[in-house]
């Protein structure tokens, strides 16, 4: 079996690799900035950044949650060791539902309810 | 079939199918299955979030409103809940790897146990909202006749912590309510001052305007409404996501069995990681709920009137 798995493609080696990467240490060092996160969502959504620009508090959310999604889908589901078909399938999932919500505010957006002339 | 080789007495590991080559291949071919089914959750739940950034587009004071009376310390604890249970889970799949069958059922065990402690905090809001008139559907929330509350004063004594945090404003119309719902509709008795706030800094949009104003002055009736809206959205996303904890449980119940037995080991050890995609695939759900649902109009409340 051994002489098999060498003269696979080195990205398809994800089990081995996952062996070597992550670790109990890691796997904790993930949770810990997982928790992190949530605290600064939590706290960050108390201030009023609406003096930045409106919405500011939204998009500081939409930024961490972002990053912890990141984290989880490398890390915890091991997506950083896995083939570039698997990558693609799962750039393509989040790549989907920008356009699903593009087109529909693209069409909401620009209805006349005067909404980009007040 | 070509692969005489695997006949006879040739190595056969154990759980490999007899139409892939090797693990390497079955273990990318489960992959990639397990992937197209979360892409095609991707946008079952991409659904939803586009539902909410239309209405939250169009009424983002009704969203505000209704976001500031969900409990977000409910909320917050059970993102840390889950996200506890993910980390449990990746162990789940890591211990697998190493065959480690002990520390596999323990770790399956405790993502049951956080799994279950999240529904139950769920349950206590939902229950929360029932009791307070928030469920969007008519008839679903308790019935409070006229004569159950004969002063107003008595209801706001047993309100939630939360609902101490909002404005004085709102906070005295609160105690000068008769709580009144005999058919255990939608209510809204929270005000409308986040509207009056939003007018006062100028950035109350005509269309937004519009759906909360008759004839020059807010209606309540029509701010109640929008604040439905987001009710709707919150059960609708929150209630899925709910459905799929419990799939999620059922498969970690499964798994459990399947791990006391022995199943798996540092060669076949594919279901533990398909069930742990599921389980974070359900955790990143919740990482947006969580700030999108509980967090969206927080600052107003400390903000003032800019």
């Amino acid at each position: 079996m051994a002489e098999n798995y060498k003269s696979e493609q080195h990205d398809s080696d994800h089990t081995e690799a996952q062996h070597e990467h992550m670790t109990i240490p890691r796997y904790l060092g993930i949770f810990a900035i997982l928790v992190v996160g949530t605290i600064l969502t939590y706290v960050t959504a108390q201030f009023d950044l609406d003096w930045i620009f409106p919405g500011a508090n939204t998009l500081l959310a939409l930024i961490i949650a972002f990053t912890k999604m990141t984290f989880v889908v490398l890390f915890f589901m091991h997506v950083y060791w896995q083939s570039r078909l698997i990558w693609l399938t799962v750039v393509a999932g989040f790549f989907w539902m920008a356009i699903m919500f593009a087109y529909t505010m693209q069409d909401y957006l620009t209805r006349s309810q005067g909404l980009f002339n007040n | 079939m070509a692969h005489a080789e695997h006949t006879g007495d040739h190595y056969h590991p154990p759980g490999l199918k007899h139409q892939f080559e090797d693990m390497k291949q079955q273990e990318e071919s489960v992959s990639i299955g397990m992937w197209m089914f979360l892409v095609q959750e991707i946008m079952f739940f991409g659904g939803l979030f586009t539902v909410y950034l239309v209405f939250r587009s169009r009424f983002p004071m009704a969203f505000a409103a209704g976001s500031n009376h969900l409990d977000a310390f409910w909320g917050g604890l059970n993102t840390l809940v889950l996200i506890v249970s993910s980390l449990t889970m990746a162990l789940t799949v890591y211990y697998a790897q190493k065959g480690n069958r002990n520390m596999q059922v323990i770790m399956i065990v405790l993502t049951m146990i956080f799994g279950t402690v999240f529904l139950g905090v769920k349950a206590i809001e939902y229950t929360d909202k029932y009791n307070h008139g928030l469920v969007p559907f008519a008839g679903l929330n308790k019935k409070v006749k006229a004569d159950e509350h004969p002063t107003g004063g008595e209801h706001s004594s047993i309100a939630n912590p939360l609902e101490t945090k909002v404005s004085a404003a709102e906070t005295t119309t609160t105690e000068e309510h008769h709580y009144v719902n005999p058919r255990g509709e939608f209510q809204w008795n929270y005000g409308e001052s986040l509207v009056a706030q939003a007018e006062k800094g100028g950035f109350l949009t005509e269309y937004e305007k519009s759906g909360y104003y008759s004839n020059g002055k807010i209606d309540a009736g029509k701010f109640r409404e929008r604040v439905r809206s987001f009710y709707w959205i919150y059960f609708a996303m929150t209630g899925l996501h709910a459905l799929h904890m419990i799939i999620g449980l059922g498969l970690m119940l499964w798994l459990l069995w399947k791990a006391w037995i022995g199943t798996y080991s540092s060669e076949f050890f594919a279901p533990v990681e398909m069930a742990g995609l599921y389980w974070h695939f359900v955790d990143i759900v919740w990482i947006f709920l969580f700030p999108l649902l509980y967090l969206l109009g927080r600052h107003f409340l400390h903000g003032g009137g800019h």
